[in-house]
């Protein structure tokens, strides 16, 4: 895994998000279970206690459940950037399942890949950046056009 | 070898080759020549790649330490002063601000760094006077350190 081999981003906000107001930058998360199946045992206790509290608790999100024959629980969230992340929850208690929601909901959609520096700025100085004459002041004075002197 | 007819000789192989190569072959894409298509060429390629990029995790700590020494070198000539004279005597003051923190500074904020050049000249100038004149004269303003911690 090379730097310039792996994909790279650099720090930002979604759209100045929190700024003015925030807005919860996930979509809609579906998640896929199956009814009788011990592997969808935590996602069918979550659904049971957790899912509704959590709906509201996040209202910009939608929620759908959708029970289907399938051997391996998923969880896939959309966000409101286009990006969609899915997530195998096989064998996993709802507390967990839980957790795994309020972090899905608490990101934003930006790609999961290396941030190439912690930190990011729009005005990065104050005094005006260094150039060979800040502090060589201009010995002659403003020029200024050629007078014809008489 | 038992195998006496022809179909007998087929062997079932493994069913992923495919994907290993592609695994591999994906850490290689933006490598020149055949190099990042052939995997025989590719192995070599990328286990070389892997070693330099274990390797450049500390030449990129000692480049980059090195870039703002010169940098901050070239801020203090500006202001008539040395390096090792801005490092020592900022430290003598107990302003700990690191090499990376002062070449930002040099470069974002000219005229911090030219107060932070004037506070170590300074100090430097009553350590001058600390241990050349005669101990008549008081300890100057930047000798005074206070340590909070």
């Amino acid at each position: 895994m090379t730097s310039r081999g792996t994909a790279s981003r650099f720090l930002q906000s979604v759209l100045r998000n929190g700024v003015g107001r925030y807005v919860g930058q996930l979509k809609r998360v579906s998640i896929v279970f199956s009814k009788n199946g011990q592997s969808s045992l935590g996602i069918r206790e979550f659904i049971e206690e957790g899912v509704v509290d959590y709906a509201t608790k996040n209202p910009g999100t939608v929620v759908y459940v959708t029970p289907s024959p399938c051997r391996i629980p998923r969880i896939v969230a959309e966000y409101m950037n286009g990006n969609v992340r899915e997530k195998t929850v096989t064998s996993k208690t709802s507390k967990e399942i839980s957790e795994i929601l309020t972090q899905m909901a608490n990101q934003s959609g930006l790609d999961i890949i290396r941030i190439r520096k912690p930190f990011h700025t729009d005005n990065p100085s104050i005094q005006g950046q260094w150039h060979p004459f800040t502090h060589r002041p201009p010995s002659i004075g403003p020029i200024k056009p050629r007078t014809l002197e008489d | 070898m038992v195998f006496l007819t022809l179909s007998c000789l087929i062997r079932s192989r493994g069913p992923d080759r495919y994907w290993k190569v592609q695994e591999l072959l994906k850490n290689a894409r933006h490598f020149r020549g055949r190099k990042n298509r052939c995997y025989t060429l590719a192995v070599r390629a990328v286990r070389r790649a892997f070693v330099y990029a274990t390797k450049g995790r500390v030449l990129k700590r000692h480049n980059m330490r090195t870039l703002w020494i010169s940098r901050i070198a070239a801020a203090t000539r500006e202001h008539n002063m040395k390096y090792p004279t801005l490092i020592h005597n900022l430290g003598k003051t107990s302003i700990e601000l690191n090499r990376r923190m002062l070449s930002e500074l040099a470069i974002t904020e000219p005229r911090t760094f030219l107060s932070l050049a004037k506070v170590a000249q300074a100090r430097r100038e009553e350590g001058f006077r600390a241990a050349l004149g005669d101990g008549k004269e008081p300890a100057g303003v930047f000798s005074r350190v206070v340590v909070t911690h």
